[in-house]
């Protein structure tokens, strides 16, 4: 009898531990979608709905032809893909290296070395904008997709945490593949690697979003449409004088940021999990 | 058409290289950057026109490059000095000519133009946009994309509360006077419609300068190194802008959204504003009723600000380049030309020669409102600029914002402000 009921009286019992902690995830998953919300209204109806909320306001699609009409997004998309992957991809190498060189040999300054790695997180990159400009003109790279993405390259942040995950993972494995006969290259390659995937995954996203959004330096170090990313071409919108077309604004802002809305929700369980076991938060 | 000729250009340009080097000692490489500052069609009016430039003089090659908001420009045109390839050309804002000269990256448009000609044409421009483009006796900035602030009203809503919807308020007291009768509330006591809206966000100096200048005072000397802003007339200006809300409750409280004025006066929720001739054309296409447009109102005299950009030439410049940066900007503010700029944007164009061309005439004809703004520089005054101008400015700003929330009140906030400036200003004098 009384094994019968006493899971009957928990399931009604009132969980306020529970119930609090719904509302408020409720709560702040609100406030966070509300400007996003807006943000749709206000692109997908008329003008003139812009202040004002009636479900049977029509519904448009002009404000993204005028959007997309406003400057050359396709071109400046494809620079911005190009700029991001390249970045990505320069990072996950020279990251990667540097930090199997921090977390598994010992060679004479490595102390140093990495403090110096460690120093670059608390320079911002905006106060190198001059010395990063000179740099490029030296280089003769001003104008070029390379030069928005090079001194972003070697990202302290991207050694410091590989780093950290390739320190956790058990030596034996590593002394398992050297008996097994593989190279130091190979360890790497077939050992670490695998095994850093989520924190490749998670560092990925904060890295390609960083940069998908990064406008000033963009701005100064590019002239021509087929050097600039897209956030040089929102920043057409930005003309406050002439009054804010809220709703072609924010068509804007759902095109260039859509292709980064779309990936985190087909890919959002595995981004999730892999902050969780990365610890990025 | 068009593609043709690009064709003719790349294979002229290839056989020009196969030739040699020749054809780039001839030809004049110019970097142009430029701003956006009102919505529409700046942009690509701004592209057209370089364009037509080049096509029209094959010796020079002008880039176009477009650099954001002002305050982007400011910063891309000054890395670009510092790191050592500036532009050739620059449309800046006005009031950043003392930080241009400060920082020692532009040179006055008289070292490069030295003809009898070229004398008369830097005369040729309105004092009133003159005021912030030289001093020490030189010309720094040529008056390109300028504007001043005018007062829009809604004939509509002036028939409904028995007002002459011809004639704007000509003075402050009747702007106290008109704006009580267009106040509307409903029955709950909420007002459904202001009587004026001057918008006060990011930067409330700018529409405060139309007051101080109707109450017969500028904010700074002309060097650049005093402000007056603890000055009883300048104190007495923002006592009346608080007054429209604390006293006569015919401006809505608190800060008041620039971006959303427009908007605000389409719909109904005011029935004067005080903003930019920037948004003639907007205003034109966008307003659902009649409306009109006023200079500001006077208190001693009429009085209102100029704002807007200016054409820099850069330092780092050759002989060649800065003859034909010279050359671009004459070509760009003649009349025709500056005609068609005026008429896309809602700018008032710098010159009096571009308001007696054929276009400009028939543009007014059909649209009078176009003149108030050209009529109203008889009373402009410089906008406020100083050196360490960015400074300067946002202590008047935050000062301002502290007045109008109620934080302080008008006098103690412009003292304060003052002290600051002088401490800034001091080493400049």
């Amino acid at each position: 009898m009384s094994e019968q009921t006493l899971p009957r009286t928990r399931s009604f019992r009132f969980n306020w531990d529970k119930t609090l902690n719904t509302t408020g995830a409720w709560v702040l998953a609100l406030l966070w979608f509300l400007p996003l919300a807006y943000a749709i209204w206000t692109a997908f109806h008329p003008a003139l709905y812009e202040v004002r909320f009636d479900l049977t306001a029509p519904l448009t699609l002009e404000n993204f032809t005028k959007a997309w009409e406003a400057a050359p997004f396709a071109r400046y998309f494809l620079n911005t893909v190009l700029l991001v992957t390249g970045i990505l991809a320069g990072q996950f190498i020279l990251c990667t290296l540097a930090a199997y060189a921090f977390a598994r040999f010992d060679f004479p300054g490595k102390t140093v070395l990495f403090t110096l790695v460690l120093l670059q997180l608390l320079v911002m990159p905006d106060i190198l904008i001059v010395e990063n400009y000179k740099t490029m003109r030296y280089l003769g790279l001003v104008d070029t997709i390379t030069a928005i993405a090079l001194p972003y390259l070697a990202s302290g942040f991207g050694i410091f945490l590989l780093r950290q995950t390739f320190m956790t993972i058990p030596k034996e494995l590593e002394d398992a593949a050297r008996l097994e006969g593989c190279s130091i290259l190979g360890v790497l390659w077939r050992v670490y690697i695998p095994l850093a995937k989520p924190t490749y995954l998670a560092y990925g996203l904060v890295s390609v979003s960083h940069h998908w959004n990064n406008f000033l330096w963009p701005l100064i170090i590019t002239n021509s449409v087929e050097t600039r990313p897209v956030t040089v071409g929102l920043q057409v919108f930005a003309a406050a004088d002439g009054g804010l077309e809220w709703s072609v604004i924010n068509a804007a802002t759902l095109l260039t940021s859509g292709p980064l809305l779309i990936a985190f929700l087909l890919f959002q369980r595995q981004f999730v999990q892999s902050f969780i076991r990365a610890g990025i938060k | 058409m068009k593609t043709l000729f690009r064709s003719l250009c790349v294979t002229a340009g290839a056989v020009a290289l196969s030739a040699g080097t020749l054809a780039s000692a001839y030809a004049v490489d110019l970097q142009f950057y430029f701003p956006v500052a009102v919505g529409g069609k700046a942009a690509e009016t701004i592209q057209a026109l370089t364009d037509e430039y080049s096509a029209q003089h094959k010796d020079v090659n002008i880039d176009a490059i477009f650099a954001g908001s002002y305050q982007d420009t400011v910063t891309k045109a000054l890395t670009a000095a510092r790191g050592g390839k500036p532009p050739q050309l620059s449309v800046i804002l006005a009031v950043d000519m003392f930080t241009l000269i400060d920082e020692d990256v532009i040179v006055p448009f008289d070292d490069a133009a030295t003809t009898d000609e070229d004398k008369a044409w830097l005369n040729s421009f309105y004092p009133a946009f003159m005021k912030n483009s030289q001093t020490g006796g030189k010309t720094y900035g040529i008056p390109f994309q300028r504007s001043t602030p005018v007062l829009y009203y809604n004939k509509e809503a002036f028939k409904e509360a028995g007002l002459d919807p011809e004639k704007g308020p000509a003075t402050w007291e009747e702007m106290v006077e008109y704006g009580k009768k267009l106040v509307k509330k409903d029955a709950n006591g909420n007002v459904t419609r202001w009587g004026v809206r001057i918008p006060s966000s990011g930067f409330p100096y700018w529409l405060f300068q139309g007051l101080a200048a109707a109450n017969g005072k500028v904010l700074a000397n002309a060097d650049g190194n005093v402000t007056y802003f603890d000055d009883p007339a300048v104190v007495e200006s923002l006592e009346y802008l608080v007054d429209l809300n604390k006293v006569h409750g015919i401006m809505a409280p608190g800060i008041i959204e620039w971006g959303a004025t427009p908007k605000a006066f389409f719909e109904g929720q005011t029935a004067m504003m005080w903003t930019s001739t920037g948004n003639l054309t907007n205003v034109r296409t966008n307003a659902p009723f009649d409306f009109g447009v006023a200079m500001l109102p006077a208190k001693l005299s009429r009085g209102a600000p100029t704002g807007g950009g200016n054409f820099f030439i850069f330092k780092d410049s050759s002989d060649e380049q800065k003859r034909a940066a010279l050359d671009f900007v004459k070509w760009i503010t003649a009349p025709k030309q500056s005609a068609e700029w005026t008429i896309a944007t809602g700018y008032v164009a710098p010159r009096a020669e571009t308001w007696e061309t054929e276009k400009m005439k028939a543009y007014t004809a059909d649209f009078p409102p176009a003149l108030v703004a050209r009529d109203q520089l008889e009373y402009a005054v410089p906008e406020l600029s100083t050196y360490q101008n960015q400074r300067v400015t946002k202590i008047l700003n935050d000062a301002l914002s502290a007045a109008i929330t109620g934080e302080k009140d008008a006098s103690t906030a412009l003292k304060e402000a003052q002290a600051k400036a002088d401490a800034i200003l001091k080493e400049y004098r």
